[in-house]
This record gives C-alpha cells, structure tokens and sequence, in this order.
C-alpha cells in the first residue's frame, strides 16, 4: 500500500495566519496543503491522505475539537497539532485526553512549532506502518477457513493436539494438518510467534473449555 | 299780588336756570350738543313764557296781537332746538323729518310777520277779560289765519319726528330714555296743540297756558340729561374703586414672586425698556433700578449665551413662539448664575406695541445637580463597560493574537527566505505588505478596546449606522465564532437617515444586548444559534435598532424586571449591563424596550433620533 508523500495539512479560518503559517512551514521544507474550515479538509481527506493536521483550536461552524473527534472516527486518524490564539485549560485537556500531538500557542516559538510538526509527521509514519502491517496480518487471518480459525483459537490457549482433537471431535491427524496450514498461511515458524501474532491482531480466545 | 305774573315769571326763571346749567355743561364739554340744544330749548320755553305773560297781560286787542306775533319767535327757536335735540340726544329719527320741521316753522315765522296780525289771527274780532287765578287776563277771538295751518303741520312733523326718534330708540333698548324724552315732548305738542286749536278756532274762552306745558316737558328731559352727570360721577368712583384693587392685586403679585424667588420683567419692544423687580435686578446681577434696556441686559450675558438669547427673543418677536431659554450671568462681584428666563409676547403695549413679559428663576443648583448626575451616568456608562470588556476579554485576546501569530510566522518565513542563495524577493514583498496588513488589525482591536475603556462623557456628533456597525463585528466577531454563534449584521439601508450619538456609548449597548443574546442561547441550549442585528427607519423622527436572537424568549413576567439594576439571570452577573443600556439610550433621547418575538426568541429595540440639522439664522 503505498501512501501519499507526507504533508502537512493546515486548517485556520484566519486567512492571514494560514498564509503566514505555510509560507514558513514550505520555507523549512515541508509540503504543505492549507485549508480555510474543517469542512473543506475533511471533504478532501481520504484513507491515502498522509502526513499530519496543524488546525486551528477556535473556528465558526465545525471547531478543533469537532475536528479532532471526526478524524478519531475515520480510517486514518491524522495526528492533530492544535495551535490557538488563546486556550483555555479545558480545551487544552480535552485535546490531549483525545490524543493530539501537541497544543501550541500561535506564537509560540519557531522550533518548537517545527519540532511538533515534525514529531507528528514521526508518528503519522509509525502509525501507518503499524497499520499496515495490521492490515496486512488481518489480510491472513482473513484468509484461514472457519476451520482452521477455530483450532487457532485451541492452539493459542495453549491446548495440545490431543486435546483439540477431542474437543473437536477430530482426528488428531487433522489437528495436524489444521496447525500446518495455519502457520503456512500466516507465515510464522513457532508456536510462540503464532500466539504473538495472534495476540498482535487481537484475535478473540475460543471458547475454552472449563477446567475443574 | 299778581299770581299770574309770578307763576309766568318763576317759570321763565326756571327754563332759563334749566338753559344756565346744561349751557355750562356744554360750555365744559363741547362735545355734549344735547345739553346745548336742551339750552336753547329752555331759553325759547323761556321767552315763550314771557311772551305768554305779555299776552295774559293785555290791555288791548292790538297789544294782544303784536305781543301774540312777537311770541312766535322763542316759538320758533324751541320748536327748531327741541327737533335738533330730540334727534340728537336719542340718536335717531329721519333726517327729513328734521328738516321738514325746521323749513315749516321758518316759513311759518316769515308768514307771521308777514300775513294777517300774527300766524294765528287774520284780526281780531272782540276782546274781552276774564278772571284768572283772581285777576283779569286778556282773552281775544278773531279771524283764524289760514296760514297757522303750515305752522301746525310742523308741529305734526315734530311729533311724528319724536315719535319716529323714540321708536328707534325704544328698539335699541333705550326704553327709559326713549319714554321720557319722546313721551315728554309728544305730551305737550299734544296738549299745545289742543289748547291752541280750541282756542283759536272754537273760539274757547281760555288764555294761553302753553308755558306751563312747556315746562313740565323740560323738567322731564332735563332730568333725564342730569342722569348723564350722575352716571359719570358714578363712572369716577368705580374708576377710584378699580384702581385701587388693581394696585393692591399688583402687590400681591410682587409678594408672591419674591417668595418663590422669581424675577418679574417687562419688555416694551418698541421703546427698548424694560421694567423688572427690584428681585429680578437682583438676580441678574443689575443695579436696583426701575427700568432699563435691552443691551443692559445682554451685557451681562455670558459671551456663549448671548447668540442664544438674543435668536430666542427674535424667534418670540417674530413667530409668537413662547420664549424660553436658560442663561449664565456674569455678577459684578465675579462668579456667576445659571438663569431660567421663560415669557410669552402680547401686543399690549401703548399704541398696540408688542410687548414681552416673563419671569426669570435662579437655576443654578438645578443646573449642578443636572451636571452631576450626567457626570455619575457617564461614570456608570464606563463602569459598564469595563464590565463587558472583562467578559469578551478572552475572546478578544484571540482576536489580538490571530494577527500577532501570523506576523511572527511570517517574519520566520522570511528570515528562511532571505537565508537562502537567491531570495525570492516577490515572496518577501507578500510577506512584508501581509505584515503590515496585520499590524494594522491588531492595532484596529485594540484602538476599539481602548477606546470603550477610557472614561469620557457623552460625545454625541452624526454617526454613521455602516461605522457602529463595523466595530461591533470587529470587538464580537471572535467571541461569536467562540461560542458557536451566528452573529449577522444586517447591511444598513442606503436611505437611513444620519443620527446623532456618541459611538463608544452605543458600541457598548450594541455588545450588551448581543452578548446577552448569546448567553441566552447557551442557557437554552438550544441548536439554532443566531443571533442578528438590524436597523431601519421607524417614524420621521427615529431610525430603530433592534437586537434578535433565536433563543427561547422572556418570561413574560420578567420583562419588565429585566432593565431594573441589579436583576440578573445569571449567576456571574452584575445586573447593571442592561439598565446601563438603557441609561445611555435615554440620554440620547431615544428608548429601549424587550419583546419576544412571534416565532419564538427575544427581540430588543432602541431607537435614537434622527439628526435633523439646524435651519441656518
């Protein structure tokens, strides 16, 4: 899956510091895409978007804040660089609890500014590998039948053969060749790698028998 | 002793005592014609008497005839004088009745002289004496002399004239007047006539007794004309008595002016006079004399009043208007009054002059509590204001920081461009002119911050709707976006007229009836959130402003708490923002009030007169 260059988006309704703030960050060297109102961002955002959001705390019509929780419900959370005029305690803690990157005063000094872009357009990046790579694990789980799911659930509780087998009202030789396929398909080589993974990819334990 | 000779003679006597008197009268008044020809009346009654007594007294029928013949002549005059004063004293009777009485009885005169013994014999035929109050009087009978006939039918028209004289007067109301003297006259040319005719032409055996009648008609009319005296008499007193009450009512009037401390002033305009009390000199700061003149006055204006009065006094001169105007004066001791000068204008000045007269009142502790009370308003005013200023505080510090951010950014972009090999100078000169552009708006924030917490007195001058308009979106424009409110300002008609205000004060009512609006809308938490400002013409007279919101209105209950001081919905709230409001609304002559709207919301409307300017002159 390849993404987009990384950019930074920038979203204020004051047009006069949404020039001011571009010009400087394509003057240190980022891309740069500059958006008047959340709406307008939000409409040219997508799953191949990349790169980070420095927007704006207080805007008429849909606000930072709004901004924020839209983004938290999309595929692709861009981290979020809040800049204000003034912030108020409140806002500032919500953000945070909400996961921005940073909260900044609009004049705040240059390299801290450039630093939190930067921190953010860092985590956009591990974010999306991260992603990509669960996408990807997910891809395979996906791929295994019923079946096999249902004995990878067995397996990552630690179960024996024998007793899958008997759980399932199979032949262990089946149990067998269940295991095979699973970790052909998943592409792991232990037993160990199989549980991490499947714990990476959060999927659910099956129902496990109850033991005395 | 001669009875005949002493009743004939006292009665002469009395006509000419009658004619003495009402001569004397005339002689005083010249004016008075009645009371001339009542005299010549009596002087011929007078003469006739003697005549008649001469008669009576007779020896001879030649004696008896020349003195009869000689007798027609005091006839004649009062006969003639007693038409003249009939149609004189009453005011009335034809004119040609007049002079047909006059013309007859000339003629009759001429005729006597001229025909037979006298007018009333041809000659006599016998003459004998009777006894008449106990002695011998002449009696004569002869030919009757056609040509009396003419001397008669005068006599007719004399008493047709008085009666026609006494009817006018009757209808006129003068009933009195018209009884006595028409009555008294007809009586006697009645009772003449009778006694003339039966002795001249029956042959009746009586002498002439005709002075008696006469006098009798005399005694009536005279009486009547000495009312005349009596009435002016009367006249005299009432005058004396009316005279009186008038000074004594004067003095009243002065007692109360002095005790509610007014000033009573005269202007004759014509003669440039004026007359004041000895109070009102007082006050004004004039020397206690009786008159003085306008320019007096006018000195002692203060230099900035004088234009006033004196265009106030031209408008009363002119126009009728009442006058009213206030003044300072400067006193000789130094130090000086505020005057209250109010007067109306009549045209009652001699000769129909105009005249202006009034009262004039210190209003000096009057002027200095109104001094002071606007001075605590003004106060109030900013104390409001620095209120509101507190609660867009936040609000506006954003407004301030939005261009300051992009000033520093852009002057870090810069420094970045001008790093590198070849600068791009078209990108620098963006910078520098958005740099500028921005100073400029910070610098418009915080003018309009300062401006509404400097403390000042109400500046009224012509204020453009479009201005207040501006700076209330500029101070709000933040906050609203803040608060999720739709803020909209409706564009101001072209045709609006120009009103007077002062701008920071109305600013300040503008932000606190929109902030309230957005209170409102966040206690009634509600989805649509807007709140919009209007303006448009009321009547001639006003252009009205009023404030909505889409909020959930006013408790009918509470509107008419809402402008009361210290009445606040909210649990931060001072109270004072909206009776500030309305403070500052009424001080420009306009009103405020709270209405909720049909479709639901609140509405608030001030009107604020228009500036009509001044007429020149």
């Amino acid at each position: 899956m390849n993404a987009e260059l990384p950019k930074v988006h920038v979203v204020d309704d004051d047009l006069s510091f949404l020039n001011a703030i571009s010009r400087l960050l394509k003057a240190s060297g980022f891309e740069v895409l500059a958006f008047s109102s959340a709406g307008d961002f939000l409409r040219h955002h997508g799953p191949d978007v990349a790169g980070c959001l420095v927007a704006d705390l207080h805007m008429p019509g849909l606000d930072g804040l709004g901004l924020q929780d839209a983004l938290a419900a999309t595929s692709n959370p861009l981290p979020i660089l809040f800049l204000t005029g003034h912030g108020d305690i409140a806002s500032t803690v919500q953000a945070m609890r909400s996961g921005a990157e940073d909260f900044l005063e609009k004049n705040a000094p240059k390299e801290k500014l450039l630093d939190a872009v930067r921190r953010a357009l860092a985590r956009d990046a591990r974010e999306r590998k991260a992603r990509g790579r669960h996408d990807e694990l997910q891809a395979r789980l996906d791929a295994l039948t019923p079946r096999e799911r249902e004995v990878l659930g067995h397996v990552v509780q630690g179960r024996l053969n024998k007793q899958i087998a008997a759980d399932l009202k199979i032949h262990e030789r089946t149990v067998k060749l269940h295991r095979t396929a699973i970790t052909t398909k998943l592409g792991v080589r232990s037993a160990a790698e199989l549980t991490r993974l499947v714990g990476l990819a959060g999927v659910a334990a099956a129902e496990a028998a109850t033991f005395p | 002793m001669s009875w005949v000779t002493v009743i004939w003679s006292m009665c002469a006597a009395a006509c000419l005592t009658l004619a003495f008197v009402h001569a004397l009268v005339w002689a005083n008044d010249r004016s008075a014609r009645s009371n001339l020809l009542f005299a010549l009346v009596a002087v011929g009654a007078a003469g006739f008497a003697f005549g008649e007594l001469w008669l009576l007294q007779a020896q001879t029928p030649e004696e008896f005839m020349v003195a009869l013949r000689w007798s027609h002549v005091p006839m004649w005059l009062w006969t003639v004088a007693l038409a003249g004063f009939v149609c004189t004293y009453l005011r009335a009777g034809r004119a040609w009745l007049l002079w047909g009485v006059v013309g007859l009885r000339t003629v009759a005169l001429v005729l006597n002289f001229v025909t037979g013994e006298n007018l009333n014999y041809l000659e006599a035929t016998s003459f004998k004496q009777v006894t008449f109050f106990g002695e011998p009087v002449a009696i004569v009978s002869g030919e009757a002399n056609p040509a009396m006939l003419l001397g008669q039918l005068g006599v007719l028209l004399l008493l047709i004239l008085a009666a026609d004289a006494g009817i006018t007067a009757w209808r006129r109301g003068e009933r009195r007047q018209a009884l006595m003297v028409s009555g008294s006259v007809a009586a006697l040319l009645v009772a003449g006539a009778i006694e003339g005719n039966l002795i001249v032409w029956a042959g009746l055996q009586m002498p002439f007794t005709i002075s008696l009648f006469q006098l009798i008609m005399l005694a009536a009319m005279g009486f009547e004309l000495s009312r005349d005296v009596l009435r002016s008499s009367m006249l005299v007193r009432e005058l004396q008595a009316s005279e009186a009450r008038l000074r004594d009512s004067q003095q009243r009037m002065n007692l109360a002016a002095d005790a509610a401390n007014l000033g009573l002033w005269v202007w004759e305009a014509r003669s440039d006079d004026v007359w004041a009390t000895p109070r009102c000199c007082a006050m004004l700061g004039l020397p206690a004399r009786d008159r003085f003149s306008l320019a007096d006055f006018t000195e002692r204006l203060h230099i900035d009043d004088r234009e006033a009065v004196t265009r106030g006094i031209r408008a009363t001169l002119e126009k009728g208007l009442p006058y009213e105007v206030q003044y300072r004066v400067r006193l000789p001791a130094g130090g000086e009054r505020w005057i209250e000068a109010t007067g109306q204008l009549d045209h009652c000045g001699p000769g129909g002059a105009p005249r202006l007269q009034g009262v004039c009142a210190d209003i000096t502790e009057r002027r200095r509590a109104e001094q002071e009370a606007a001075r605590l308003r003004d106060q109030n005013a900013h104390v409001g204001r620095v209120s509101l200023m507190g609660q867009l505080a936040s609000a506006l510090a954003h407004e301030i920081n939005q261009p300051l951010g992009a000033i520093l950014r852009n002057a870090e972009a810069a420094e970045l461009f001008l790093q590198s090999a070849t600068p791009d100078l078209q990108e620098i000169d963006a910078i520098v002119t958005d740099i500028r552009h921005d100073t400029q708006r910070a610098g418009a924030v915080i003018d309009s911050m300062r401006a509404l917490l400097k403390r000042r007195d109400l500046q009224a001058r012509p204020l453009a709707m479009t201005e207040l308009f501006g700076d209330v979106w500029r101070l709000l424009r933040a906050d609203a976006a803040a608060r999720h409110v739709r803020l909209v300002l409706a564009e101001v008609p072209d045709a609006l007229p120009t009103v007077l205000g002062d701008r920071i004060q109305l600013q300040q009512v503008l932000i606190n009836l929109v902030v309230n609006a957005m209170d409102a809308l966040d206690d009634a938490r509600r989805t649509e959130r807007w709140v919009s400002v209007e303006v448009r013409r009321g009547d001639a007279h006003c252009v009205e402003v009023s404030v909505s919101d889409s909020g959930a209105g006013i408790p009918a209950e509470r509107l008419a708490q809402i402008f009361d001081p210290f009445f606040s919905t909210k649990a931060s709230g001072m109270g004072m923002g909206l009776a500030i409001s309305r403070t500052i609304v009424e001080a420009h002559g306009g009103q405020l009030r709270a209405d909720n709207r049909e479709e639901g919301g609140a509405s608030f409307r001030f009107t604020l007169p228009v500036f009509a300017a001044r007429p020149a002159g």
